[in-house]
């Protein structure tokens, strides 16, 4: 039977998660860290550092399996070693790479040129190659890791496997998405991947209040001998970063200014005289002016009898006051 | 000299280096004809100087000078006369000095005087232009022949309307509106010294007369919409706007009728002349003042340059986006909500545009703070419009910059709803996905009735005398030829159902 095989699937990745997982205390480190010059990475340069690789792998059209893959090895690194804030662009656009490489088809694979032109980095094409040297060797090149991801594909494939009359639909697109949201906070990095997936599909399957999933969720919790109590605990936590994440409050973005560059004409442009401001003074209008009028019989009281009867109309009103006075061109 | 030729004008090569071999044009004359023999002018003698006068006197040389004044000199002669020039240019130069520092100068016999003095001097009929191909932007002007001269009379003019002592209730017996309507039409002239001039003295005389202003206003009008729709050529247009733009400044609320009218009817056309880029900063300004007094305005302006925009012309379109850049700057937000959505459906084009100027002027609203505000505050409704062409033009465009513009852009938004954004990014791998079927459908179609044909013709060459036989009645591929039918009975009924629809 298919399931069969899939929870044996499940079994023997649930073996290898503890190897990929980044050391707890790295991470509980990184949390205490204050933001400061010269300190290491704190939490929330961590943070803002995976939103960016997010809009990357989302800019270059690469799978979320490429990114939950670079955010793991970026975790598992900072978690081992000690780094100074200012290199953790590079490390991450590293992470990035790799996982690219390893991930994607080899046509897709965007140069290293292009990800720091795009990302705006300051750091060039051979800081970038040093880096992913040490990144690789540092983690000993154990790059195919064993992530929430894995474990969520899985567990959709279980679902899908039992056919229920009603057909329920888990949106494996939507769980992808919500775990994205979940890893780009440096608190869902220490929790067991498979239990993290697991807490994201409850949730799920309580918004869609399906019994028969549900109880497809328990059986997997009951095979891989996840506690009630652990699973309690990362349900809260997703819960509350799906809340932020779905609610329609926007997040005013404050990470660091992105350069606006473009062309020479298109500047020239912009600085032009739009802006300018007129040399002639403001002419303001008085209520009088129109009784003062000496043409005033044929006065605008509606402004579309004006601009018709003023398209040629010579003989009408007051042309000629009755003072003219004709001015012969002297000699 | 010749002007240069259409065909010269598109190779941009020829224009710089051949205009420096060219003399300097000069702009024709109604009053003297070019290199023509002609009495000399009556000569007229210098007199004695005013500040030398007694204060009794002064008065009659005042009136005598502005009298001589009135002799009128050929500048294409560069060789007669130039003694008598000179006297009338010193005669100028003293009157100009005598109005601008006198007090008590200015009493009832002189106005009829001056003005007519002046109305000698500039009012002449405008000859047509020496090249009529002439492009404002890229060609030096024609200059008046006669500026020497001219330029005096003008200041002088200027500094007698500014002048403390200046009475209109006396002095609009004599500007009147005949003396008005022959300034206006001098706006059309091409020397740009003599538009700065008149655009001064006009904006004096709309300040002070205030019985002569609806009389200019609706001449001006006149002169945009014969402009706008039957000559296509005016030289004054710029200066009557920024006149325009200060009278706009000082409108009293609520607005009246007219002014609205005026708006729509005449400003917003305006839009659509060909040479807007001579006159498009001061439109812009003018528009932009409507707004900041009534923005209630803001919606039918907004559906106005809609309408108007620019399909074929690209540097029109980086000016609209400038002006809708400039009008977003001053909008209110519920304003804004009634326009978004046709504006970013625009806006959206405009980014994909592979014109790279265009494109890098609209992802550049993304660099305006309070623009991005109010796309935050909308971003239900404009993540939608925007997503589609963004995400695809980050994919195809050949510009690179524009790829990076595209980045910030996108990450901005993303930002701004994550949700929204990552539901956007399915559906539309998903419609991506789905398109791409399609295709593969069409393409196996377009294959397999390739091989149809090529095995009906082969049939009609083997089965000449075979019967024909009927189709089936769910077969509803009309234009199969009937002999090949043998191949039709295989063809995939949805297939033929999916190519008929």
């Amino acid at each position: 039977m298919e399931v069969f095989k899939l929870l044996k699937e499940l079994k023997s990745n649930l073996e290898l998660e503890v190897h990929y997982l980044p050391k707890e205390n790295g991470l509980s480190l990184i949390e205490s860290t204050t933001i400061g010059h010269g300190n290491g990475v704190s939490a929330k340069g961590r943070d803002d550092q995976v939103e960016d690789l997010w809009s990357l792998t989302s800019f270059f059209g690469y799978s979320t399996q490429t990114f939950v893959l670079a955010v793991n090895l970026l975790d598992r690194f900072l978690a081992m070693m000690k780094v100074q804030s200012k290199h953790l662009a590079c490390l991450s656009i590293g992470c990035l790479h790799i996982a690219v490489r390893v991930t994607e088809e080899e046509c897709n694979v965007s140069s290293s040129h292009e990800l720091i032109r795009i990302s705006q980095s300051k750091f060039t094409v051979s800081d970038l190659s040093r880096m992913e040297k040490i990144i690789s060797e540092k983690l000993n090149f154990q790059f195919k890791a064993v992530t929430a991801l894995t474990f969520l594909h899985l567990y959709h494939a279980i679902a899908l496997s039992h056919k229920s009359n009603r057909k329920d639909f888990l949106n494996l697109e939507k769980l992808e998405a919500q775990l994205k949201a979940c890893l780009c906070r440096i608190v869902f990095s220490k929790a067991k991947p498979s239990v993290l997936a697991l807490s994201l599909l409850m949730l799920e399957i309580e918004a869609l209040q399906s019994a028969d999933l549900l109880e497809i969720a328990h059986r997997i919790q009951a095979h891989l001998k996840i506690s009630k109590a652990d699973l309690a605990h990362w349900r809260g936590l997703v819960d509350q970063c799906m809340r932020e994440y779905s609610s329609p409050e926007c997040a005013k973005p404050d990470h660091k200014k992105l350069m606006w560059i473009v062309s020479r004409r298109t500047a020239q442009n912009l600085h032009s005289n739009y802006r300018c401001i007129p040399e002639l003074p403001t002419i303001p209008e008085g209520a009088w002016d129109e009784s003062e009028s000496e043409d005033s019989s044929e006065d605008l009281s509606s402004g579309e009898e004006s601009l018709s009867s003023s398209l040629g109309s010579d003989a009408e009103g007051l042309y000629f006051p009755s003072n003219f006075r004709s001015r012969a061109c002297r000699p | 000299m010749s002007a240069i030729s259409a065909a010269e004008k598109v190779d941009g090569f020829t224009r710089k280096s051949v205009r420096k071999a060219q003399r300097q044009r000069v702009q024709g004359s109604s009053q003297f004809a070019v290199n023509s023999s002609r009495p000399a002018a009556p000569e007229i003698s210098a007199l004695p100087q005013l500040k030398d006068a007694s204060s009794t006197e002064q008065h009659a040389l005042f009136m005598q000078k502005l009298q001589q004044c009135c002799v009128i000199f050929d500048f294409y002669d560069t060789v007669t006369d130039l003694k008598c020039k000179e006297t009338k240019r010193a005669t100028l130069t003293e009157l100009v000095d005598y109005v601008s520092t006198n007090r008590g100068v200015l009493v009832e016999p002189v106005y009829p005087e001056i003005t007519n003095m002046v109305s000698t001097n500039i009012f002449r009929t405008l000859p047509p232009s020496e090249n009529p191909d002439f492009d404002p932007e890229e060609d030096e002007p024609t200059l008046e022949a006669s500026w020497p001269h001219m330029q005096l009379v003008y200041e002088f003019f200027l500094r007698f309307l500014e002048n403390p002592d200046f009475q209109p209730s006396t002095a609009k017996r004599y500007i009147d509106q005949k003396f008005v309507l022959q300034l206006l039409e001098l706006f059309d002239s091409e020397d740009p010294r003599e538009r700065e001039f008149l655009k001064t003295i006009l904006h004096r005389i709309y300040g002070k007369f205030l019985g002569l202003r609806a009389f200019i206003r609706k001449q001006i009008n006149n002169l945009f919409l014969r402009y706008l729709y039957e000559t296509e050529h005016f030289n004054g247009v710029a200066e009557f706007l920024e006149i325009l733009g200060s009278i706009i400044n000082g409108f009293a609320l609520p607005l009246k009728a007219e002014h609205k009218q005026f708006l729509m009817k005449i400003l917003i056309p305006l839009h659509t002349a060909k040479g807007l880029a001579l006159f498009h900063a001061q439109l812009a300004y003018c528009v932009v003042q409507f707004l900041e007094k009534d923005p209630t305005l803001t919606e039918v302006v907004v559906r106005g340059l809609l309408k108007f925009w620019p399909k074929t012309c690209s540097q029109k379109e980086v000016m609209f986006l400038g002006e809708i850049e400039e009008i977003l700057d001053v909008i209110e937000p519920t304003q804004f909500k009634k326009i978004q959505e046709p504006l970013f459906k625009q806006i959206s084009k405009c980014v994909a545009s592979p014109h790279f100027q265009v494109a890098e002027r609209a992802l550049y609203f993304w660099n305006n703070e309070y623009i991005l505000s109010l796309i935050e505050e909308n971003n239900g409704k404009i993540l939608p419009i925007m997503f589609g062409n963004l995400y695809r033009i980050s994919k195809e465009h050949w510009n690179p910059t524009i790829v990076a513009l595209v980045y910030n852009v996108l990450k901005t938004l993303m930002e701004m709803n994550s949700k929204l954004f990552d539901e956007l990014t399915a559906s539309y791998k998903s419609d991506r996905q789905r398109e791409k079927k399609k295709e593969q459908e069409r393409e196996e179609l377009w294959r397999k009735l390739d091989e149809l044909r090529l095995q009906g013709t082969s049939a009609i060459q083997n089965n000449r005398h075979e019967m024909q036989f009927t189709y089936s009645n769910k077969n509803n591929n009309n234009n199969l030829h009937k002999d090949e039918n043998t191949a039709a009975a295989i063809t995939d009924r949805s297939e033929s159902d999916t190519w008929a629809e």
